[in-house]
């Protein structure tokens, strides 16, 4: 599988945000006019792997899978996704990339039905291939009973099936999972899991992001730690293993923080 | 076009479903001038009906004179007399409210009327109808009686009441009732239109930026193969709409308001639906849509800014006074459409709506207001896609 084209391809890419007048108060006389959220990064991600963005709260994880996502603009550097660069061809990317976030996203006053069409018709699918893939999503996730309730009574395991469905529905190459997990409870987040499994199996390229090392060993083939947007560690999920030099995951990425 | 036509879908179909939303576009515009007319006429009918069957207390001091004033006020039903008070104590009386009115008469009334003189009637009163319906009953009744003694005097005198007319004044006021009530009314029509229009923008306009983010699905919808100015305008579209509606709406329950209140004068309630005619009330609303563009906009670039819901409506609801300055000064007597004002948004609408519902719009005016609404309307919606397409406005504190 290593032998795969990559299918992101993130090169020395940065990120600066101006800071408003309240954020330069709050950070203190010192802090400056802008701040480098993601400092000249690169990594690539391959089809049928999965590549973990580990980090600390305000690292610059979801600043960096929003530049993926097209939802932000490099300041500097690039990405290409699917051979298509993200500042030129963000429709291009848009069409490949499915997004998912902790935070489930969804209209209240919608049916499953009505949300999973709207996003359909967004991707431009044609009727059948739409209907197919809704049947098979449906069936899947289990959405066939709640399919015609308004989204804002349903539970929210029942919601990120719904977020799933959406998120798949134009059968996306790159998956991108922003924090999916961080708000969820076990059960919901192990659906999550197994989406993430499923979707590397289906070849798929999968790039999560977390600050749960339990996730980490659970799923990562490749991972990149970033800390302070830049990264501290990249590699192969074994090559972080053998390189450890401490007894867990967690204590690892704890020194590799500090050193940083 | 049909990823504009699937925004704009959703987008409307998300809106209509929203009660809050729905009722501020659709039922308070529709209900309130129904109700309030209702209302109000109902409480002023009571109120004259009451003021009008009212029985009065006069008290009298006539001093032996006027003994036809009396006479009359006695032959009058709805008068009670308190015959003989002390005039000293009549503003006593009047205060203790144990009188309505009191009328004392000089005591050298009957000769000094006889001599061809000027007879002294002080009438005291404290009425507190608001309409002044007791006062007229009164002063009628004291005009009559004045009137027969004049009479009388002509008769003395063996002339004809007429002769101290020398003119006969034969006044033809040929403006028509439409134009007349176009000039009062109309200035009032715009405050509804522009404020209803303004309202039906504003919650909409909230719900579908801020709230959009609020519920975090601007993500999602941004990760979509659209672009930003694809989703504005499918956002945009609608807020324009609900504008419309909610406006229109408003203009349909006045006229409904209007035509089946049976308390309206026949003359006015006839001017009143001739103004509110579908010729009319098309040209108003061709007007409003520029406006609507302009508020959609504004109120989108506001929306997409703020970072929740409440910090939108915050921001958004002290502008329903400033929306109303503009439509206010138009009601100033004076200020007239013309070129120059005709440049001046909102305003514009206030004046070209009174000039359209008077029948005195000129063609070139109206195009000037036409053309300086929909210049606005598209710079307001350029900077809005402008204001949009910032990451700072969308991912605002996020």
């Amino acid at each position: 599988m290593l032998d795969a084209r990559p299918m992101i391809i993130v090169d020395r890419l940065t990120k600066r945000f101006t800071l408003t007048r309240q954020q330069r108060r709050e950070m203190g006389p010192h802090s400056g006019t802008s701040i480098d959220a993601v400092q000249e990064i690169g990594f690539t991600c391959r089809p049928g792997r999965i590549f973990t963005l580990l980090g600390p709260n305000g690292a610059g994880k979801t600043t960096t899978l929003r530049m993926i996502a097209t939802m932000l603009k490099p300041t500097s550097g690039s990405i290409t996704v699917a051979g298509f660069d993200t500042a030129k061809h963000p429709e291009e990317v848009r069409k490949r990339v499915g997004f998912l976030t902790g935070n489930t996203g969804l209209y209240d006053r919608l049916t499953p039905d009505e949300l999973i069409a709207y996003y359909g018709n967004l991707h431009a699918m044609d009727r059948a291939a739409f209907q197919r893939r809704r049947e098979e999503l449906y069936s899947i996730l289990g959405i066939h009973e709640f399919a015609r309730r308004r989204i804002g009574r349903l539970s929210s395991g029942m919601k990120q099936k719904v977020s799933i469905a959406r998120t798949m529905i134009h059968d996306p190459q790159v998956v991108v999972f922003d924090e999916a997990t961080a708000a969820l409870d076990v059960v919901t987040s192990r659906n999550i899991i197994q989406l993430i499994r499923q979707c590397r199996e289906q070849g798929r390229t999968v790039i999560f992001s977390t600050h749960r090392m339990g996730e980490v060993s659970l799923l990562s083939d490749d991972l990149a730690i970033i800390h302070r947007g830049r990264l501290v560690f990249l590699g192969t999920y074994p090559e972080f293993q053998a390189g450890m030099k401490t007894q867990s995951v967690e204590d690892e990425f704890i020194r590799l923080v500090e050193a940083a | 076009m049909k990823t504009f036509r699937t925004i704009f879908f959703k987008e409307m179909l998300d809106t209509v479903r929203d009660r809050r939303t729905l009722f501020v576009m659709v039922i308070f515009p529709l209900l309130l001038f129904p109700l309030l007319l209702t209302a109000v006429t109902a409480v002023q009918t009571s109120q004259i009906r009451k003021a009008e069957d009212r029985v009065l207390r006069i008290g009298l001091a006539l001093h032996g004179n006027a003994a036809g004033l009396r006479t009359l006020l006695a032959s009058r039903t709805g008068y009670a007399l308190v015959e003989g008070i002390n005039p000293d104590s009549a503003r006593a009386f009047l205060e203790r409210d144990s009188l309505d009115a009191a009328i004392v008469v000089s005591d050298r009334f009957d000769r000094t009327v006889a001599e061809g003189g000027k007879g002294t009637v002080t009438l005291s009163y404290r009425f507190s109808d608001e309409y002044s319906i007791a006062e007229r009953r009164v002063k009628e009744i004291l005009r009559e009686f004045e009137k027969g003694l004049v009479e009388k005097r002509f008769e003395r005198l063996g002339v004809r009441p007429e002769i101290v007319e020398a003119v006969a004044l034969q006044e033809q006021d040929i403006t028509p009732l439409k134009e007349k009530l176009g000039r009062t009314i109309g200035g009032f029509l715009p405050y509804l239109f522009v404020i209803f229009c303004f309202m039906g923008c504003m919650y909409p306009a909230i719900d579908l930026a801020a709230g959009e983010k609020e519920r975090g699905t601007i993500e999602t919808l941004l990760t979509a193969p659209v672009s930003r100015f694809q989703i504005l305008l499918g956002k945009f579209a609608v807020v324009v709409l609900t504008g419309l509606l909610s406006a229109a709406v408003s203009m349909l329950g006045l006229y409904v308001a209007v035509s089946r209140n049976p308390d309206l004068p026949r003359e006015m309630l006839g001017a009143m639906t001739g103004i509110l005619d579908a010729g009319t009330i098309l040209l108003v609303l061709s007007l409003l849509l520029p406006v609507a563009m302009f508020f959609a906009a504004f109120l989108l670039s506001l929306s997409f800014y703020a970072r929740s819901y409440k910090e939108a409506q915050s921001l958004i609801s002290p502008l329903t006074i400033v929306i109303i300055l503009p439509v206010a000064v138009g009601m100033i007597p004076g200020i007239e459409l013309t070129p120059l004002t005709a440049l001046i948004p909102v305003l514009n609408v206030s004046l070209a709506t009174k000039e359209i519902i008077a029948g005195t719009i000129t063609p070139d005016l109206l195009a000037l207001v036409y053309a300086s609404l929909l210049a606005l309307a598209g710079i307001s919606l350029w900077a809005c896609s402008r204001w949009v397409d910032r990451e700072e406005t969308i991912f605002r504190g996020g």
